[in-house]
């Protein structure tokens, strides 16, 4: 595309002008803009580029895991051994004995038929105790039987708590500061090796070691787990655990700055590998700031810094240094709820795709799970099995222990779409025979285990799904779903309705054309980031959708927090505007329909699973999650972004209506965090500013006016820039012509331009010269990404 | 499909299927026996079974699904989580290993009693036949007090599992005994 226009020398120029425009408000100043932090030292490309995003840098970056943290990076290393005579023993615990059932915990570090092969991995997770390890270090002993390490399924504290729960979604959100179920999960990273050996009684040696960590990241330990366990078997002392304890925590994390909810929203939709650099750039900043400070470093000869700016923002790379060998370890900047290890979906999605596609077998019909027929694709079987909080099993005869376990993780990950929680709590990503009775006491849960008996026992399971074979089976023993009052209210309001019969459409879930669409873009290879995306907007939806369920069955929704001015009343008409004078309080809220009858329609098809839904773990943690996080990490809660947003996007707006949502916008999206939100709605994987910047086509002046300076914000907001550049050369282009008509017009109304700094008085000076920059810069990038 | 054409198959040629659980003390031969029939020419070298083997075994127009399951004391337990739908039992005894035949028969007495279990087979190996000092199928009969045994039908045949001495003919005993039900 770039390529038919004369090219102009925008890089060189850009950079240079740059370097002259530095510290003076090139594009709509923010107040916070002036006071700029000195420039820094080097003036590499990808510095400059970011020089006018300067003014968001104010604020000191604070990262994700400094240096003085308390918190170790490994808490435990465990080493256990199949004894021929006594079966699962513990051998060696470091720093200390990790307490709990010991036994227990050497049969989860040696999986089934490890004995015929070689080498396998496994992961689970222990619900331990935070609390009490200070005291431990104090009253060495004494205390250490407070500390309680216990698997899951033993705790029957939670199990209670969950029978009832109602009760203890309030009481947990007051007593616990994470609002989460409790202190967060031990994960467990484990490699056991099996190796032939003629010297020993019964020809063979088992060993498994383990790391214990609270960072879901645990994949990164792997290549330190095979050099430390080989080193075991030559040396079996504590010695070996120990070097490799303090080899991991040495691990140096403290430059990867820490990110808002928003910015990892928007990072994570995001393939631009400089998202957010100005953040590790300002960690880098501050560390060398420091360093000065301290006098800790003699100012090195050559003006390289002695960090590195990471290669792809969406991880952080760093070393551990074991036995002097040092092993490059990536680490996620963006870690979701409900994502642990590196798993993939793509690959869980084909295992079961793939046999359905070709020979499609019928489930029995259940209406939580089967919502879209007896032929409902088993992915969507699966993420309604979780979501409604069924008794899952990943059956992997044969299979690795670790093959197992990354299903499971891939599925918890699959219903959670970084939204909802709850999942790895109650999933056992490899479990066998020995804790079957614990297991069964979890209610709804998602298992990984390698013994084909479980497939004789459906008593145990509600779906069982088959690794090798692709196959998802329903259990006989499946609970009926419950007929519930919002069932029966839903029913009875719809039998009013007209539309009852009208079912020409085939697919009233939308959940075909989603996993259609979800194939599509796994055989195009989108990559597993794509796809992971493509889940978090359909749980996203399910939520949404859920929360019109709600409103309109009980009249008002637990999943939706209403915004000041909003009234709920089902027919309140959205669009419509409280106060003449404010444009931001344009009403409306919530999920987007095409019309009345679609609403009904998906909402009659969906009620079966929503219902299920509503009485889950992860229905009352969502609740909790909006008051605690999601809610209050909106700055702009008045109009509702994301809604109006959606409307602009699927609906055909008049123009005053249209008109009416771009106001609303440009009026309330101002600050840095409010781009963010807005960033966040309008996220880069789907369309980005491609709707927003149809407000430059309006055929209102005023409009247009408003969304060009919206647009110019963006445009200057760290992440926004980005966003700006991927916008089509024809909004770029509308875009410079509503500012050569305002110059032209040589008028100073600008449309409600930001509000605290004085736009106007130099809007001359930085519309100057400005476009042509911009059109570089905008030339310039989509040069780079066609080359 | 193929599956069903197959089983069509197996009604009209009088194939059976026989779901066979085999148990017994930790280095009794367990494995090496499952291997032995599902390699009958090969040597086989075992190592301890950390949880369990299956292998799918054809003799004399009876599919053997064998289940093996590892024997040390601590997991026994876990045994019965097998027991549901098995129609045959192998119960493997060292018959060399004197000391735990104790050990064997108040293992073995509490399967066959449970109610799972009441229908199954019961195919006991005299294994090790080779080694001096064992017992012979006699006393190892006497020793785990088979006669003692009510409405069971049973059979203890002497094998040497390493060269395969014994094994072909067990199993025959369970094909020619099984009864013609449905499999699964």
């Amino acid at each position: 595309m770039a390529t038919t226009l004369p090219y102009r020398p925008s890089n060189d120029s850009l950079s240079t002008s740059n370097a002259k425009t530095n510290g003076l408000p090139r594009l709509s100043p923010s107040p916070s803009f002036v006071g700029r932090s000195p420039s820094g030292s080097q003036m590499s490309f990808r510095r400059t580029s970011t020089e006018n995003s300067a003014g968001y840098k104010q604020r000191r970056c604070k990262s994700q895991y400094p240096l003085d943290s308390p918190e170790r990076h490994v808490e435990y290393i465990l080493v256990a051994s199949f004894h021929i005579d006594r079966g699962p023993i513990m051998e060696h615990q470091y720093p200390a004995a990790i307490s709990g059932d010991e036994s227990m915990l050497a049969e989860l570090m040696l999986p089934d038929q490890t004995h015929v092969r070689s080498q396998d991995w496994t992961i689970f997770f222990l619900h331990k105790d935070t609390s009490g390890e200070e005291e431990e270090e104090t009253e060495d002993g004494k205390k250490k039987k407070k500390r309680k390490s216990k698997y899951h399924a033993n705790e029957e504290a939670a199990h209670l708590q969950e029978e009832q729960p109602d009760e203890a979604s309030d009481e947990d959100s007051s007593d616990d500061e994470e609002g989460g179920e409790g202190p967060p999960l031990m994960y467990v990273l484990n490699l056991v090796n099996t190796k032939q050996d003629n010297t020993v009684r019964r020809g063979a040696v088992v060993k498994a070691m383990a790391i214990c960590t609270r960072h879901s990241f645990l994949h990164i330990y792997k290549p330190l787990l095979l050099l430390a366990l080989e080193d075991y078997f030559k040396s079996p002392y504590p010695e070996t655990l120990a070097s490799l304890y303090d080899a991991v925590n040495s691990m140096d994390l403290s430059l990867m700055p820490k990110m808002s909810l928003l910015e990892r929203h928007i990072l994570q939709s995001s393939n631009t590998k400089e998202m957010f650099i100005e953040k590790f750039e300002q960690m880098v900043r501050q560390r060398e700031e420091e360093e000065m400070e301290n006098g800790d470093v003699p100012p090195s000869p050559k003006k390289m810094s002695r960090y590195v700016l990471p290669r792809d923002t969406h991880e952080f790379e760093s070393k551990v240094v074991y036995n002097d060998i040092p092993i490059p370890v990536k680490i996620p900047t963006v870690i979701w709820p409900e994502t642990v290890g590196d798993f993939s979906l793509v690959k869980l999605i084909q295992t079961f795709a793939g046999p359905h596609a070709t020979s499609p077998q019928p489930f029995p019909s259940h209406p939580h799970l089967t919502t879209s027929g007896p032929l409902t694709h088993p992915i969507i079987v699966l993420v309604n099995a979780i979501l409604t909080q069924k008794r899952v099993v990943f059956l992997g005869h044969n299979r690795p222990s670790g093959e197992v376990a990354e299903a499971v993780l891939a599925a918890c990950a699959l219903a959670s779409g970084g939204v909802l929680r709850g999942f790895t709590r109650h999933a056992f990503p490899y479990t066998d025979l020995t804790k079957i009775d614990d297991l069964l006491n979890v209610p709804g849960f998602i298992a990984g285990v390698t013994n084909p008996t479980f497939a004789n026992h459906p008593e145990w399971w509600d779906v069982l799904c088959d690794l090798p074979t692709g196959r998802m089976k329903i259990s006989s023993h499946v609970e009926p779903a419950p007929v519930t009052e919002g069932l029966l209210f839903f029913q009875q309001q719809n039998s009013l309705l007209p539309n009852q019969a009208s079912n020409a459409n085939q697919d009233p879930t939308g959940d075909t054309l989603f996993m259609e669409d979800i194939l599509r873009s796994i055989s195009q290879r989108h990559g597993e980031n794509a796809i992971r995306a493509k889940w978090c907007a359909y749980i996203m939806k399910f939520v949404r959708v859920s929360a019109a369920f709600e409103e309109a069955v009980y009249g008002a929704s637990n999943l939706y927090i209403i915004g000041p001015g909003e009234e709920l009343s089902p027919d309140s008409p959205t669009g419509h505007q409280t106060d003449a004078l404010d444009p931001s309080s344009l009403r409306g809220h919530g999920y987007v329909w095409q019309d009345e009858v679609a609403k009904q329609r998906e909402l009659s098809a969906s009620v079966s699973r929503i219902e299920g839904w509503r009485n889950t773990r992860s229905y009352y943690s969502y609740i909790q999650d909006i008051a605690a996080k999601y809610w209050p990490a909106r700055p702009i809660q008045r109009p509702d972004l994301n809604h109006h947003h959606d409307r602009l996007r699927s609906l055909k707006l008049s123009h005053a209506e249209a008109g009416a949502i771009y106001l609303a916008l440009a009026h309330a999206v101002k600050d840095y965090a409010g781009i963010c939100q807005l960033l966040a709605a309008a996220p880069e994987n789907q369309a980005g500013l491609f709707y927003l910047s149809m407000g430059l086509f309006h055929p209102d002046q005023v409009v247009r006016e408003a969304t060009c300076d919206l647009l110019e914000r963006i445009g200057a907001h760290p992440a926004g820039r980005h966003f700006w550049s991927h916008l089509s050369r024809f909004a770029k282009l509308g875009y410079f012509r509503v500012k050569r008509d305002r110059d032209a017009a040589q008028s100073p109304i600008s449309g409600p331009v930001s509000g605290a700094g004085s736009p106007t008085s130099n809007s001359g000076t930085s519309f100057g010269g400005e476009p042509q920059s911009l059109v570089g810069v905008a030339l310039g990038d989509s040069f780079k990404r066609q080359s | 499909m193929g599956g069903s054409v197959s089983k069509m198959m197996g009604k009209i040629f009088g194939t059976k299927e026989m779901r066979i659980l085999m148990l017994g003390l930790d280095a009794a031969g367990k494995t090496t026996i499952l291997y032995k029939l599902k390699l009958s020419n090969q040597d086989v070298t075992t190592i301890p079974t950390v949880g369990f083997n299956v292998e799918s075994v054809t003799y004399k127009n009876v599919k053997f699904n064998v289940w093996d399951v590892g024997g040390q004391d601590k997991i026994r337990p876990l045994w019965r989580h097998y027991y549901s739908g098995t129609q045959g039992l192998i119960f493997v005894v060292d018959s060399s290993d004197t000391a735990r035949l104790e050990e064997a028969r108040s293992e073995l007495h509490k399967i066959i009693n449970d109610r799972e279990m009441k229908d199954a087979l019961l195919l006991v190996f005299a294994n090790k036949q080779d080694i001096s000092g064992h017992l012979s199928p006699e006393e190892i009969t006497n020793t785990l007090q088979l006669t003692k045994l009510k409405d069971k039908l049973w059979y203890v045949a002497p094998s040497v599992a390493t060269d395969g001495t014994g094994i072909f003919e067990g199993l025959a005993w369970l094909s020619n005994n099984v009864k013609t039900q449905p499999s699964k």
